[in-house]
């Protein structure tokens, strides 16, 4: 379309008159939708060009781990799995508590290239899932978009939105094997089968829209967003007096069959019936029926009684269900809103009562330059766009601004969220260049009206009289202008660029980088590839016991599950708030208090993150507060935050440090024999900035047993209780050679007997 | 490069040695091994008139060479000479070769392990001569093997900058199942640090043996010893060097007509059979030892040398690329070296996967019409100084789709080839599958990285266009039945 403007020679009015053509526009259309997805897949692969084919940070590695058991024992297995070498000794039913959607249909791919004799890895697959389904996306955006403006751009500037807005591409490149990665296709597609169910008001796209609803179940936990606002769509169609039959057909069709599609995932369940997130959409099921009955009434009898009938049967019948529900809540058998539900509407409310899905950096309120960061120039197209849908205002329009109101909230409530407004974002925007480019790029004006006039619509008729009146008086100023026309076309043009150029280098800098390896450079300017994750966690899979079990923070119980193959104690499931309590207790108290508590859980070894000697931030000395909040949750009385600050509020580690810090087991692991890498004094921690203590912290119930590298992880083994009965501290100061304290000095003097 | 007058006696031995051809009808399995009576003796029809036997411990494997003249003793031509081994030791004994000291032009020893007794603590290497030994003829054997895990390291548990010292058990007398007039067994040390090795009374002008020379021991020589005589002795010294087995290598080597490629990829269990840590490791002392670089039993680093022109070559692990590694590439050389990722202490354990192509034309040549050669390297493990064992190799040939009429032939020791057989595979759109040939070797070491494995196998014209033909007329068949699909009208009604 840029084309058209810069020129008007020989090859393009060609290329316009070819265009004119229906099937070379359908070729044309089928060509730039696979360059856009082409884009969409290429602009993911950053991270497999600078590193290579790997599975990014944290849950991703489960993704795969269940992957491979998926392929590795058949369907029936892996939806029975019961997974021992996790969340030890409790294990976890991991086949009932998944979203299955993601790791079946790498299943399905993988078994049908091995049935066309194509060997392909499964980790290779699952890298490139996420970008793959981004090319769907994009797809699906187009006809989405198609389906809110008669506009042939529209679509395609949607579909080139949504394949390069970094908002997406944050959780879908590749690698990054996660449920998002093929939830937001389904989530995109379902929305379009929606309104072609709506527009047509057809059991069949209806069910069609159930089928992937389904899907989209099985796939994220999302889903509850389609489950939400589908109804509420419903529910301000209802409101707005626009009733209709293809509403109600359409509406039951999708509710019926895409509740039992969705009770059939075992993690569901009978959820859809039984907590209040699904309520709106069952309410709004029975609303539908009530409606359609009173209309069935008014239809049938005169409108006085009809009058009467209405208040009585309406108010009787709301009554009642709201009785009903809140009798069925009180009474248990459905679940009130969940934890994570309410910090959707209180902000502050994960902080106070959950603090486990407060340590996640996804779960916090949006900043508001992240909407600039991960939208750019489509933030400030996205009002203009949900203004056109005003204008129109057709039963989809609606459904675009319903989306685009809840989709900004939930996206300002917590970060994560971004992902869901993006598709909103990209069709609104899309609808507004697309109108931008369509009223200016036409290089012809349109002075000569009769010609216009027969193609176009009443509407358009008038505009372009008055058009055609305004530019007969002045012809140089106004819209019609050349200067004007080729301003704005060109600002607009300008922008688009500028938009890709910001795409590329956000999704370049901030989201292709896979977290397990990090790079850095070296003087020469060369890529120095620091492995340290890797080293240690493949030092874990081949040097110790099939069975060791390893305690470490829950952030890395994905990845050691994942890399080195043993079993943890916790990991980022989070499913027992109180078993990961237990670790942060053991973490955050004195080596005394941790080692019962290790020995309890059967734990061979211990490994913490630490970023000290490299000036790796995310390591678990920045992280260890959360563990005493967490472990504080459960034990108030044995682990209080306050007394790991200095009496002035400060997070210390130097030697100003508080002493329950200095005694924490995992400051002493953190920091233990950091000192000797150093002059003495001189030991430095490079994150906080800190000098250490000269005499570095002591250990007695553990040993270290391997460092990475560049120090990054460090793995400790707990000791074996003592051969002759001792504690082990006084176990180490015998080796030491230090005498034994005398005994009668701690009994006390001998005291007589006295009844 | 390719050899062409090596092809001409090859295609000589390839017709010869019909028992180790396999054709891929009848993959015959292998027979190397035929039973014996359970009391079995070997014939004393020999004697050896002079021994040397020579045991060199330079390695982390241990190389033995016997010399000796064989005298016939009996009244018939005899050609059936038999060497006698524990049934622990039978296990570890690899690379077994025969030769004529005197008369290198002497060729067709056949050396193979005889089943005795299974039960029996005495096992049987059978040397066939290539011609039968008249009646008080004379003959000098080069026999030479190796012992894989062939040492304890003592003490078991060292500190990890401690040096390390290995303990090697033999016996004075090399142990033959005929009488030996004169004997002498010199022990070869990678230095001269040799705290312990056994005494032994000595005979002649020595007052004990052994005789310690720099880093040599010299037990001997010995008078008449009778047939299986035995004198168990023991060395003791310093290797501090890693003590690299590998307990599995898979080696693929896939043939491309199409793409002119031939694609490497090789699978290693690796271990340390070194000292055990006594401590735990320590990042510390490791970091500030690697200033000084000094001798240590990790394994810190490995040095392929692969064939000039390899490229592409990549170094993973279960968990992905390892990235401390460095692939030169030039006219000259093409050398792969390898850190694994963390140093490999004895008793742990790496396991690695290395993979390089290569361009088919400097190891494929066309025979005849149909027919080509094969020529690869049967291992292109590490090259250490320290060496490396290997006890269970098997390489796969993957030969194009439709390749038949497959036949090897191999330069390595035959009685190391335990098993091969040509079978069928399915990769990477095939219809048929691909012919593979899988040799099975166990106990090589590094030595042996030049012996050749020479395939040769026929190919049609047809069956090199097979593929693209199947390719197309799938594609061909999908469009038809999209166009057909297309034409079929399922609505209830016609607008």
């Amino acid at each position: 379309m840029a084309v058209a403007t810069t020129a008007s020679s020989g090859p393009v009015d060609l290329l316009i008159n070819v265009g004119k053509n229906q099937s070379t526009k359908t070729l044309l259309r089928v060509i730039i939708l696979c360059f856009i997805a082409g884009a969409a897949i290429a602009s993911r692969l950053f991270s497999v060009i600078r590193f290579e084919s790997i599975i990014h940070e944290f849950d991703p590695w489960f993704n795969f781990r269940a992957t491979k058991y998926l392929v590795a024992n058949g369907f029936y297995d892996f939806w029975d799995w019961f997974d021992d070498r996790t969340w030890h000794p409790l294990g976890r039913v991991t086949g009932g508590t998944l979203y299955p959607g993601l790791m079946v249909t790498s299943g399905v791919i993988y078994h049908l290239l091995r049935a066309l004799t194509v060997p392909v890895d499964i980790r290779n697959i699952c890298v490139l899932l996420a970008p793959a389904c981004s090319g769907l996306t994009a797809f699906a955006t187009y006809l989405l978009t198609n389906e809110m403006t008669t506009s042939s751009s529209a679509g395609l500037l949607a579909a080139a939105f949504m394949g390069i807005a970094p908002g997406y591409i944050s959780r879908s490149v590749a690698g990054s094997y996660d449920n998002e990665a093929i939830a937001i296709f389904l989530l995109v597609f379902t929305f379009y089968l929606w309104i072609k169910a709506l527009k047509l008001g057809s059991v069949l796209w209806g069910a069609l829209c159930a089928l992937f609803y389904g899907y989209m179940v099985a796939s994220w936990g999302g889903y509850a967003f389609i489950t939400c606002l589908v109804p509420l769509h419903a529910f301000v169609l209802i409101c707005m007096g626009r009733f209709s039959m293809r509403l109600y057909v359409s509406y039951t069709t999708w509710y019926a069959l895409g509740t039992l599609a969705s009770m059939q995932i075992p993690f569901v369940g009978f959820l859809p019936v039984r907590t209040s997130e699904h309520m709106p959409a069952l309410g709004i099921f029975g609303f539908l029926q009530l409606v359609a009955f009173l209309e069935y009434v008014r239809s049938a009898i005169p409108s006085r009684q009809f009058q009467t009938f209405l208040y009585v049967a309406l108010g009787g019948i709301f009554g009642l269900s709201l009785l009903g529900l809140v009798g069925l809540t009180a009474g248990g058998y459905i679940a009130p809103w969940s934890g994570r539900f309410y910090s959707l509407w209180d902000t502050g409310y994960a902080k106070i009562h959950i603090p486990i899905i407060a340590s996640v950096s996804e779960h916090q309120p949006t900043a508001w330059p992240a909407f600039f960061f991960d939208l750019n120039m489509l933030i400030w197209l996205f009002p203009a766009g949900v203004y056109l849908c005003f204008q129109k205002l057709e039963d989809e329009h609606v459904f675009i601004i319903v989306y685009a109101l809840f989709g900004s909230y939930f996206a300002g409530v917590m970060v994560r969220l971004m992902l869901t407004l993006t598709p909103v974002v990209c069709v609104a925007a899309a609808i507004a260049v697309s109108q931008l480019l369509d009223t200016y790029l036409v290089a012809r004006s349109p002075e000569v009206p009769d010609t216009e006039e027969e193609a176009s619509d009443g509407h358009a008729k008038k505009a372009s009289k008055q058009g055609g009146l305004r530019a007969s008086s002045q012809p140089v100023v106004g819209i019609y202008n050349v200067v004007g026309k080729g301003f704005i076309a060109g600002a607009m043009v300008l922008y688009l660029l500028i938009f890709v150029q910001h795409c590329t280098w956000v999704t370049s800098n901030a989201y292709s980088s896979p977290s397990v390896v990090l790079a850095s450079r070296m003087p020469d300017g060369s890529q120095h590839i620091i492995d340290d994750y890797r080293e240690a966690y493949q030092w874990l899979r081949q040097n110790t016991r099939e069975d060791a079990k390893i305690m470490s923070w829950w952030d890395y119980g994905y990845q050691i599950g994942g890399m080195a193959d043993r079993p943890t104690l916790v990991d980022n499931n989070t499913w027992n708030n109180t078993h990961i309590a237990t670790v942060g207790k053991a973490m955050a108290s004195r080596e005394e208090v941790s080692y019962p508590i290790m020995r309890q859980h059967e734990v061979d070894y211990v490994l913490v993150v630490f970023g000290g000697l490299l000036g790796y931030s995310g390591d678990d000395i920045n992280k260890f507060l959360w563990m005493v909040r967490i472990a504080e949750g459960i034990w108030p009385d044995e682990v209080k935050e306050r007394d790991y600050f200095t009496p002035r509020g400060e997070y210390r580690v130097d030697s100003e440090a508080s002493e329950t810090m200095k005694n924490s087991l995992m400051y002493k692991m953190s920091y233990y024999n950091y000192g000797s890498l150093f002059p003495p004094g001189q030991a430095q921690d490079r994150v906080r900035g800190a000098r250490l203590p000269e005499q570095g912290p002591v250990l007695n119930t553990l040993e270290e047993a391997y460092t990475s590298e560049n120090w990054i992880i460090r793995i400790y083994k707990v000791k074996d209780l003592d051969n002759v009965g001792r504690d082990h501290a006084s176990a180490a100061s015998f080796e030491k050679g230090h005498k034994k304290k005398k005994a009668s000095k701690k009994r006390g003097p001998r005291v007589l007997r006295v009844d | 490069m390719l050899n062409i007058t090596l092809y001409d006696s090859v295609i000589a031995c390839l017709s010869l040695l019909s028992s180790v051809a396999a054709d891929a009808n009848a993959a015959e399995p292998s027979s190397s091994e035929s039973a014996s009576p359970s009391t079995f003796k070997p014939p004393q029809v020999f004697k050896n008139a002079n021994l040397v036997h020579v045991i060199s411990l330079e390695k982390n494997f241990a190389k033995e060479a016997i010399n000796v003249l064989i005298e016939n003793v009996s009244t018939e031509p005899q050609d059936e000479y038999f060497l006698p081994f524990t049934s622990s030791q039978m296990e570890r004994v690899g690379g077994f070769e025969v030769k004529d000291r005197k008369d290198p032009d002497v060729v067709g020893f056949v050396a193979e392990a005889v089943e005795v007794d299974p039960s029996s603590n005495l096992q049987y290497y059978r040397i066939r001569l290539p011609k039968p030994l008249a009646p008080n003829g004379q003959q000098t054997l080069g026999i030479s093997f190796y012992y894989l895990e062939a040492f304890t390291p003592l003490p078991a548990a060292i500190e990890q900058s401690e040096k390390q010292y290995l303990v090697y058990s033999f016996s004075a007398y090399c142990p033959s199942s005929y009488p030996t007039i004169k004997q002498k067994t010199e022990v070869k040390l990678p230095s001269s640090d040799i705290p312990d090795y056994t005494i032994i009374a000595a005979s002649g002008d020595e007052k004990e043996f052994p005789v310690k020379q720099g880093s040599k021991l010299t037990y001997g020589p010995f008078p008449e010893v009778p047939a299986g005589a035995v004198s168990p002795a023991k060395v003791r010294y310093e290797f501090t060097k890693p003590v690299t087995h590998v307990s599995q290598l898979e080696r693929d080597i896939e043939v491309s007509h199409w793409g002119g490629n031939i694609a490497f990829e090789e699978r290693y269990t690796l271990y340390n059979q070194g000292a055990n840590l006594s401590a735990q490791f320590n990042r510390v002392k490791w970091a500030q030892s690697q200033y000084f670089n000094p001798q240590t039993y990790a394994l810190k680093e490995m040095k392929f040398p692969l064939k000039v022109g390899s490229k592409d070559a990549y170094f993973t692990d279960a968990i992905g690329n390892v990235s401390t590694s460095r692939f030169r590439s030039n006219k000259r050389e093409a050398v792969l070296e390898l850190k694994p990722r963390y140093p490999v202490f004895g008793g742990w354990k790496y396991p690695f996967t290395i993979g390089w192509n290569a361009d088919s034309r400097r190891f494929l040549k066309k025979k005849s019409d149909d027919t080509y050669l094969l020529n690869v390297p049967l291992l292109e493990g590490p090259k250490q100084a320290e060496g490396v064992g290997y006890e269970h190799v098997q390489v796969r040939v993957l030969l194009p789709e439709g390749a038949e009429n497959v036949k090897f032939y191999t330069t390595a020791p035959e009685s190391s080839i335990t098993e091969h057989n040509v079978h069928l595979e399915r990769t990477y759109l095939d219809t048929i599958g691909r012919t593979v040939l899988t040799i099975k070797a166990r106990n090589l070491v590094d030595d042996l990285r030049d012996r050749e494995l020479i395939v040769s196998y026929d190919y049609s014209t047809v069956a090199i266009l097979r593929k693209p033909f199947v390719i197309f007329a799938s594609m061909m068949a999908v469009f038809t039945s999209m166009w057909a699909i297309s034409k079929v009208d399922v609505k209830f009604s016609t607008k």
